[in-house]
């Protein structure tokens, strides 16, 4: 299977005044064509700003300080401002938490897709129109025509979330990014959104990168996950075993500190619990940034920065415990 | 002596209609129906959960029986008093006895004030406990809540979110209150953070004896927190029951979708849904007779005029569908 996009060793720090905060710390993954790969961690975890390095929207005092990101082969980095914003929108595209954030206000829904046809091919303005139209078709948006003369403010959020999609998929990229993209919406309309996710990720033989803070949302649509803690992966695998067979503390803690639907078949008083917090990332401990919060901890965890080892044949582990 | 659970706080036909003016003599054109003709029980002691999705009601609900937001119609009475026959004095005495939890840690607490006066404001306000006494039991509250006493003279800035959210909670300790309405506590936390802050809520309620009406839509949470749990749609409860029967066997058509909805963290797991059609209709306008007919995948043509009351089923639990036995 083909790599449609390949990160190796991304680093993204932020100078700040108060010291360099390391937000993305050596990360590598791969995206294979069609497939979706789940980024999951809590908040400060860099699940987001993984993203927005791959289409280089990392602005002062944050840069990308090391590392390749291979779209097709082709490295992202090396491109000058020019060619990568031919990328972004066209080959590369990301739909975003809060979609009325992310559109504008006073242009039509319609306007703002056929803008993104305009801005990257050779098209009449009559052709981009059709082509919104259609994608918002594609989106399962009823009474696309109408609707695509209507302003952000008079759609709901999950319509205005659709509307997001169609503009991602619009330029027919490779590669889609879509960072919390149903954490504003509510739980039913969210199931719509993760439908039509991965509805288009299959008609498309698109490739997807998931990033969501909320596990039951990457377990539905994931084949990988990448468990990020601290600016680093901590534990990546298969859906199947990240889930079933979790081998880094943090993920096991994670997964077992989620109140689950059906517990009251076997109602417990309380939940597994991680202690303490999320380090800040100005001043992380030495060695394995986990080990002030986990249950396995041992000197030799505080000694020296934890390498990503295999555990099997397709996950691996940042942990000397695993 | 037969066990009977005797419920501390009996809501009653409690209406919330919040008016929408238009034209320059701010004329009233419409209604958003808030919260519309809904009754509820809550026993002393236990957890009542009230789930539903944005704009049902949920948090107007949880509100209205405070008298944080005053209710149009309806009857709330707590511990044997008719709350809404109080004048404003009697009310503000009443309150010592009912708190809030609010969602956001970083909105509702004043960045100006020192963790010693907000958690010392409760005292203030109600002439309990001066100077070093009051020092005194603002520590022992943040020690309840699992922070550390020596945080006296720092302000909320300083906290992360999860700590912040246990101050709100050792203010609304304050007054060894018997009912908590806990609004979305923990839908604002990173994961790790929500289950200490659930679990800190379970052994407050053993440990006072606290009765909670706990509002979330995140249906996980609910079910793992409450004893029994109210459904709402649109402004009205459609399902009533304990936390097993309405998680485990919903009946109601929108509980059974609004639970197959929500994803469950395992791959394995992935599974038909009742994938609801369209968006949640406005509460301005909402459709006649059963206000889910619209998107109900069982609707009949009753279901279009006749709406269905919330009554007892064979099971002991309460649904408001004509299609429900």
């Amino acid at each position: 299977m083909s790599n449609v996009l390949e990160v190796k060793n991304l680093k993204t720090y932020f100078y700040t005044d108060e010291g360099v905060v390391k937000a993305v710390d050596d990360v590598s993954f791969s995206v294979e064509k069609g497939k979706t790969l789940g980024l999951v961690g809590e908040s400060g975890c860099g699940k987001s700003v993984t993203a927005m390095s791959i289409s280089r929207l990392i602005s002062p005092p944050g840069r990308i300080a090391g590392g390749e990101i291979l779209l097709s082969g082709r490295n992202l980095l090396a491109l000058n401002n020019e060619e990568m914003r031919q990328v972004r929108g066209s080959q590369i595209s990301m739909i975003f938490q809060e979609p009325m954030t992310a559109l504008n206000p006073v242009l039509t829904v319609g306007f703002q897709i056929a803008e993104a046809v305009l801005a990257h091919e050779r098209v009449s303005r009559r052709e981009a129109w059709s082509r919104a139209v259609e994608a918002m078709r594609a989106v399962a948006i009823p009474d696309a025509e109408k609707r695509a003369k209507d302003y952000p403010h008079q759609l709901s959020g999950g319509m205005r979330q659709r509307i997001m999609i169609a503009m991602a998929l619009v330029c027919h990229p490779s590669l889609v990014i879509a960072d919390e993209p149903t954490t504003a919406l509510d739980v039913t309309i969210q199931a719509q959104i993760l439908e039509l996710l991965d509805s288009l990720r299959e008609e498309y033989h698109l490739s997807l990168i998931l990033i969501s803070h909320d596990l039951g949302v990457i377990a539905e649509v994931a084949e990988t996950v990448a468990v990020m803690y601290a600016g680093k992966i901590v534990e990546i695998g298969p859906a199947m075993d990240v889930f079933h067979n979790p081998k880094h503390p943090y993920t096991q803690g994670l997964l077992r500190s989620v109140p689950r639907l059906g517990s009251s078949v076997q109602k417990k008083d309380r939940l597994d619990v991680i202690e303490g917090m999320v380090p800040n990332l100005l001043h992380l401990p030495d060695g394995c940034s986990f080990a002030p919060r986990c249950y396995k901890k041992t000197v030799e965890c505080t000694l020296s920065p934890i390498p990503l080892e295999p555990v099997s044949e397709r996950q691996e582990v940042r942990c000397i415990h695993a | 002596m037969p066990d009977v659970a005797e419920p501390i706080l009996s809501v009653r036909n409690l209406k919330k209609y919040f008016p929408i003016r238009r034209g320059v003599l701010a004329r009233v054109a419409a209604h958003v129906k808030a919260v519309d003709d809904i009754s509820f029980d809550i026993n002393k002691g236990e957890t009542f959960g009230l789930v539903g999705e944005s704009g049902c009601g949920k948090t107007t609900a949880g509100r209205a029986v405070l008298r944080l937001i005053e209710p149009d119609t309806g009857t709330i009475r707590f511990d044997g008093i008719d709350l809404l026959s109080l004048s404003s004095q009697q009310l503000r005495r009443r309150r010592r006895d009912m708190q809030i939890i609010f969602q956001d840690p970083y909105a509702s607490l004043n960045p100006r004030m020192t963790i010693r006066t907000i958690v010392g404001e409760p005292f203030a306000i109600h002439g309990i406990a001066r100077g070093s006494e009051r020092d005194d039991r603002v520590a022992n509250l943040l020690k309840t809540v699992g922070l550390d006493p020596s945080v006296l003279g720092r302000y909320p800035h300083e906290f992360s979110g999860g700590q912040r959210q246990r101050i709100g909670i050792a203010r609304a300790l304050a007054l060894k209150p018997k009912l908590i309405v806990a609004d979305e506590p923990v839908s604002a936390l990173d994961v790790s953070i929500q289950a200490q802050i659930i679990n800190l809520l379970g052994d407050l309620q053993q440990q006072f004896g606290l009765t909670y009406l706990f509002i979330s839509h995140a249906i996980p949470v609910i079910e793992h927190i409450s004893t029994r749990i109210g459904v709402m749609y649109l402004g009205k409860l459609v399902e009533v029951g304990t936390s097993a029967q309405i998680c485990l066997a919903p009946k109601h058509p929108y509980t059974q979708a609004l639970l197959s909805a929500v994803p469950i963290p395992d791959p394995g797991a992935r599974k038909q849904r009742v994938v609801l059609k369209g968006d949640v209709p406005t509460p301005i306008n909402p459709p006649s007779g059963c206000r889910f007919h619209t998107r109900c995948p069982i609707a009949i043509d009753r279901c279009k005029v006749e709406e269905p009351p919330l009554r007892e089923t064979q099971d002991g639990r309460d649904a408001a569908c004509h299609l429900v036995e």
